[in-house]
């Protein structure tokens, strides 16, 4: 009973994980863009330490998104042991809608039409390139 | 974007190819005397990668930078191309073309 509480059956679907994955990977940028946006203007350090964003570290928001984007990476090993990449590689360039969506609603991020246009030009070359990095992930 | 920010980004796309595949060589079965050099490699370029796209977050709106991320497989496929010879068929090549195309409607948005 407890073992089933912790360890739900559903959440551990590969298919479910999948799409669980795509929203760490979404959830992940975002908190990184929080905290790099945040910590800005507030430190004020060289031409090098900004270019690398360094000061990024000093908001929590970065560590969270760390965090989280570590969890995705987790999340995308497992789905690789049970679904084929060539389906999970599909499936996973839904963030490419999905990151732009939350940029959107919780960043307001002012995405144009020329920049939905371009996101959508890029989902469709990903899917035309989809058997050859197939290939290429599986001899490189 | 400043032109300076395309080429970071664009760059920010070669560290994380080359990183994953300096640690896929790391991460082979069987031992290779190069093994600790690849893995120390792999680290660094995702490490310098990661800083980048921080640095790039701070200045950029998500919604601009991420579509470049699409060069990442892309690069993969061209890599297999370049080394294995592996043939691209038309449809891959087409793919490449509406990548880029929407990566620079996106860059200049």
């Amino acid at each position: 009973m407890t073992a089933k509480l912790l360890k739900p059956a559903w959440f551990f679907n590969p298919y479910v994980q999948l799409g669980f994955g795509a929203l760490l990977v979404t959830a992940s940028e975002l908190l990184l863009k929080k905290g790099a946006t945040l910590t800005l203007s507030a430190v004020a350090v060289g031409g090098l330490s900004n270019t690398l964003g360094i000061p990024a570290l000093a908001s929590f928001w970065t560590w969270f998104g760390i965090l989280t984007y570590l969890l995705s990476f987790a999340s995308w090993i497992y789905v690789l042991r049970f679904v084929p990449l060539g389906i999970a590689f599909a499936v996973i360039n839904v963030v490419h809608v999905l990151i732009p969506l939350g940029c959107l609603i919780f960043l307001h991020e002012p995405v144009s039409p020329r920049r939905w246009m371009g996101i959508a030009l890029v989902v469709c070359g990903l899917l035309l390139m989809l058997q050859q990095v197939v290939k290429a992930e599986a001899k490189l | 974007m400043t032109p300076f920010a395309i080429v970071l980004c664009i760059v920010c796309q070669f560290l994380i190819v080359i990183g994953q595949l300096f640690l896929k060589r790391a991460m082979t079965p069987t031992p290779h005397p190069h093994r600790p050099a690849h893995f120390t490699l792999g680290i660094l370029c995702l490490t310098l990668w990661f800083f980048l796209w921080l640095g790039l977050l701070a200045k950029t709106d998500l919604s601009k930078l991420f579509p470049f991320e699409g060069l990442n497989p892309a690069l993969m496929a061209i890599a297999a191309w370049l080394l294995l010879k592996e043939r691209m068929p038309a449809g891959a090549w087409l793919g490449l073309l509406l990548l880029c195309g929407g990566i620079a409607l996106v860059a200049s948005s």
